[in-house]
């Protein structure tokens, strides 16, 4: 195997799976611009079912990424999550993996990969 | 799905707009935040200010922070709040304007203090008025002024209530000022709200992003 696709290769399997995925590259980049988001925007900017929503803010609840603060207003259930600097740090390290490891496909380095 | 780079900047640029509305964007409310401003200091120019006009014009300030906090919550960020994240700039400016409004009002309390202390008697029920709005403004614009339209219109608003309530007015040579300050207002909030329409109907357009 040629240097260059085994480094490739590595670049793969060493991104980040719970930031990887798309669904959590969404919140993430979402909540990477705020302070912190509520639920239905959350919902609304990422088109992310409820469920689906609830399931991958768990996932990143737990991976220390986010943290979730339900509370009342009134009778209205509010759910708020706001990135963590441990999710800010990995959003990052994710962005410039995933630079990098374009940069060594042949080609693709030409398109712009911001 | 955001599965591209470009997707997620555009999914990125898009929340910090969003977001500004909770802070640092006014849109409405800055539109409506000009008019008052004008319509107060016209009728502090030439209208006979009564007791009843007197309290209207005092209650502005509440009234457009009332609207302000409406439009906010009720229009801006009706999908769901997202609070900005001030950039560094946005938070020094800020940081330096409520510091310029809490040393005026402790001027203002300063004179207070010492006319009390002349004087040897407590300030009649205008003059506490007068002293109670001044020291509310620093505290509204650390929570609300975020930008340098919400900055012109609430601190005029603030004085000119404060001046109405001690019992007098501001004069009409006043007006060409202000005028150009509501005109700041009106321009950049209208260009705000504009920019908040657009914004809904990328935000629910189906092709973008997904």
């Amino acid at each position: 195997m040629k240097p260059r696709t085994q480094a490739a290769i590595d670049g793969v399997l060493g991104l980040d799976r719970l930031v990887h995925e798309p669904a959590r590259l969404a919140i993430l980049t979402v909540l990477n611009q705020a302070e912190f988001a509520e639920f239905g925007f959350l919902e609304m900017a990422c088109r992310l079912s409820k469920g689906n929503l609830s399931s991958h803010l768990s996932k990143l609840e737990a991976g220390g990424l986010i943290t979730i603060e339900k509370r009342f207003a009134g009778k209205r259930p509010q759910t708020r999550a706001a990135i963590t600097p441990a999710g800010r740090q990995a959003i990052a390290i994710y962005r410039e993996h995933l630079k990098a490891l374009i940069n060594e496909v042949p080609g693709a380095a030409k398109e712009e990969v911001k | 799905m955001h599965t591209t780079a470009v997707e997620l900047d555009q999914l990125a640029q898009r929340t910090a707009r969003y977001a500004r509305y909770s802070l640092s964007a006014g849109g409405l409310s800055s539109v409506l935040g000009g008019i008052l401003l004008f319509v107060a200091f016209t009728l502090n120019a030439f209208a006979d200010l009564g007791p009843p006009l007197r309290s209207v014009l005092a209650a502005t300030p509440a009234i457009w922070l009332i609207a302000k906090e409406v439009l906010r919550r009720r229009y801006y960020q009706r999908a769901g709040a997202v609070l900005q994240t001030p950039s560094t700039k946005e938070r020094r400016q800020h940081f330096w304007m409520v510091v310029y409004l809490a040393a005026v009002a402790l001027v203002v309390l300063g004179f207070m203090v010492a006319a009390i202390v002349r004087d040897q008697a407590l300030p009649d029920g205008p003059i506490i008025g007068y002293i109670l709005v001044v020291v509310a403004m620093p505290v509204a614009a650390w929570r609300w002024f975020w930008s340098v339209s919400d900055f012109l219109v609430g601190v005029l608003l603030f004085c000119q209530s404060a001046v109405v309530i001690a019992g007098s007015n501001y004069p009409a040579t006043w007006l060409w000022y202000i005028a150009a300050c509501a005109g700041v207002a009106v321009f950049y909030g209208w260009r705000e709200h504009r920019d908040y329409l657009a914004l809904r109907a990328e935000l629910a357009d189906g092709t973008v992003g997904r």
